[in-house]
């Protein structure tokens, strides 16, 4: 358990009559890649966002790095290491890769250049980063809106790791994708945790992407713990299993 | 995936891939074919009429493109942000109305007026931009809205007949002077060497990080094309009177603000805004105040092509800013943007989309008129190649999105 740098406590969180989490615990560990999985509605998203800071948890402790956070916004969690990456990617279609990479945050030239964009140093930096992630198929001068899905993926969770976070939460990044491009996603993932950080990956797709590419599963039901696997000793059907709940869904699954 | 799938993918794909033609034309390339568009415009009159090709007549040309190319010069930044501005016509009128009131009635020196009047164009634009970010209204309909305001204020501003004279007020001058002989040189040579330095710091910065650069492609030929096309002007109009300061005032704000939209952080923030303002805003770009500073870009810049205007007609009157709903000096800003490249929907086009939409109207409607043809004639051909225009470019887009 040293090895743990967030961990959340008992986090309750209800939205009117909605109770959307109730006493959920989660630990994220220094290389190691989470799967957060369960149905549509079992609160994964709401939890992301608790960790990110969009949604304040009604009781419960956050913790990071063995210090209790408040949860006050997004920005002060990005800043203190935690970055997200969500379904919609946010990214700008008309901008290339070097461009999305340092949206926001562009290295520039002195005042009286009116703030001139340091584009070659910007692009050397960007290639690096993709070099290290094993990423440099990806054309950095090249229009996002002209690229694959999965090369879209991968620039937005390159991005979130551009300023060296510790833990970085992706929601789903491997639902729109095709099998190979999902494969990639999953590479990226796995180099993600081989350089130390913490991850943790919402999916629906247990069979293929979970299974492959996570450390453990975590199982959510109805805004609940409902079990906790080790990737490796676990079958696709033990998992959605403890997603649905009950022996129906054996059935349902067999 | 297991260790050795990664090693072989990554073995396999190091290359950078080529960026195709068609893709170019969509980004760094964009302005080739209204270029294209616009000499073969050229090639044609000149074989309708003997007149088209003098100096004379290329003056006209060049200086009937600058008022309303400065207009849609500063629409280019508003529409860059997904948003319109249909009062810069109206913001010109009131804008050099106010400032031949200040010269003509309050007798206050000339360049105080013009910047006065410019402040009052950027604050319209501004205070336009504010309630746009702050309500969440469309901005078509609170330009428009604003346009017909200015509009009832211009009419208020003017004297009961109707018209400020400028002859012999000295504003007459901002648009009739010439520059010519050592200092014209001067200036073309100043401003081929100002881009030369700024390509040569690009080349120089690419090569310091170790990236791909050319001499030839990122220097040589881009100066060169510059170089050709500012002396060639210059060699032009020489032996007329020399540059005319509209002209001039033109192609210097073109500079400026192609600077502002390719090499700055806030042109940078313009292009995401214009494409998906959600992500921009969550990368921490102040979306509100990016939008405001473009209406006022705009404003401004339709303040002083109204002042320019003014000058040139030697005052202002009831039909400044193209009169009531800003008529033809609206439209054609607004189609100059869009010919030049510049999409409505926003994160598209250039600056010198401006110039070239422009001079492409203002070609067809000089070439139209050396034919004897009527003016009716020459609206039907400017809104055919609006849509002509459009359609290309969204022909060229399709291309880049399917490569
Ligand atoms: N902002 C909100 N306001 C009200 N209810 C919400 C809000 N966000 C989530 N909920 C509710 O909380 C519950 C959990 O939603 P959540 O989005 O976390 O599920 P999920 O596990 O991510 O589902 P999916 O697999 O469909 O993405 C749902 O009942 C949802 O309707
Ligand atoms: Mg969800």
């Amino acid at each position: 358990m040293t090895d743990a740098i967030l961990s959340l406590r008992g986090i309750s969180k209800h939205f009117g009559g909605v109770k959307a989490l109730t006493d959920v615990s989660l630990e994220l560990e220094r290389g190691k890649v989470v799967a957060l999985v369960g149905d549509n509605g079992a609160g994964k998203s709401t939890l992301v966002k608790v960790m990110s800071g969009v949604h304040r948890p009604d009781s419960g402790k956050y913790i990071f790095e063995e210090r209790e956070i408040q949860v006050s916004d997004p920005a002060a969690i990005a800043d203190m290491g935690v970055q997200t990456v969500y379904q919609d990617l946010a990214l700008c279609n008309n901008l290339d890769a070097v461009q999305n990479l340092f949206l926001g945050r562009e290295m520039t030239g002195p005042w009286w250049t009116g703030f001139r964009l340091n584009r070659a140093e910007a692009e050397r930096k960007a290639r690096d980063v993709l070099k290290r992630l094993r990423l440099d198929s990806i054309s950095l001068r090249r229009n996002v809106g002209a690229m694959s899905g999965g090369q879209r993926q991968n620039i937005a969770i390159a991005r979130s790791i551009l300023w060296e976070p510790k833990v970085v939460l992706l929601d789903e990044p491997t639902a729109a994708l095709s099998h190979s491009a999902a494969e990639q996603v999953g590479a990226l993932v796995r180099e993600l945790a081989s350089h130390g950080l913490a991850v943790l990956v919402i999916s629906h797709d247990i069979h293929h992407f979970v299974l492959e590419n996570t450390d453990r599963i975590e199982v959510l039901r109805l805004g609940r713990n409902a079990a906790s696997f080790n990737s490796k000793e676990v079958t696709g059907e033990q998992v959605v299993n403890a997603m649905v709940g009950g022996n129906e869904a054996v059935n349902m699954a067999g | 995936m297991t260790v050795s799938d990664i090693k072989k993918q990554n073995i396999t794909a190091t290359a950078q891939p080529k960026r195709g033609l068609s893709e170019r034309l969509g980004s760094e390339l964009r302005f080739v074919p209204v270029a294209v568009g616009l000499l073969a415009l050229f090639l044609f009159f000149s074989t309708q009429s003997d007149v088209f090709l003098t100096s004379r007549n290329l003056n006209n040309l060049l200086v009937q493109s600058t008022v309303t190319g400065i207009i849609a010069l500063g629409l280019v930044f508003v529409l860059l942000v997904g948003e319109i501005d249909l009062s810069v016509a109206a913001t010109s009128g009131v804008a050099s109305v106010l400032m031949a009131q200040l010269v003509v009635e309050a007798g206050i020196p000339i360049p105080l007026a013009v910047a006065a009047g410019v402040l009052c164009g950027m604050v319209i634009g501004a205070i336009s931009g504010r309630w746009i970010t702050l309500i969440g209204v469309p901005s078509f309909v609170v330009t428009l809205g604003v346009g017909l305001l200015l509009n009832g204020v211009q009419l208020m501003l003017l004297p009961r007949t109707g018209r400020y004279n400028l002859l012999n007020t000295g504003v007459e001058k901002i648009a009739a002077t010439n520059i010519s002989g050592i200092w014209a040189w001067i200036l073309v040579i100043g401003a081929i060497a100002v881009f030369a330095l700024l390509r040569l710091s690009t080349l120089r910065a690419r090569q310091r990080a170790e990236l791909d650069a050319s001499f030839t492609w990122g220097v040589i030929l881009p100066v060169a094309l510059v170089g050709v096309v500012l002396v060639g002007i210059l060699l032009f109009l020489e032996n007329l009177h020399g540059l005319p300061m509209p002209l001039i005032i033109f192609v210097g704000l073109l500079g400026v603000m192609t600077y502002v939209a390719s090499e700055t952080r806030f042109g940078l923030s313009l292009y995401a805004i214009g494409n998906n303002a959600e992500a921009a805003r969550r990368a921490g770009i102040k979306v509100d105040r990016i939008k405001i500073t473009a209406f006022a870009i705009a404003g401004g810049m339709a303040a002083f092509g109204g002042i320019l205007a003014a000058s040139r007609l030697l005052g202002v009157s009831v039909s400044s800013g193209g009169g009531i709903g800003g008529g033809a000096l609206l439209l054609e800003s607004i189609a100059a943007a869009v010919i030049g490249g510049v999409s409505l929907f926003g994160g598209r086009g250039m600056v010198v989309g401006a110039l070239f939409g422009a001079l492409i109207i203002a070609t067809v409607s000089n070439g139209l008129n050396l034919m004897g043809v009527a003016n009716e004639a020459r609206l039907v051909v400017t809104g055919l190649l609006l849509v002509l225009a459009v359609s290309i470019d969204r022909g060229i887009e399709r291309l880049a999105e399917r490569s």
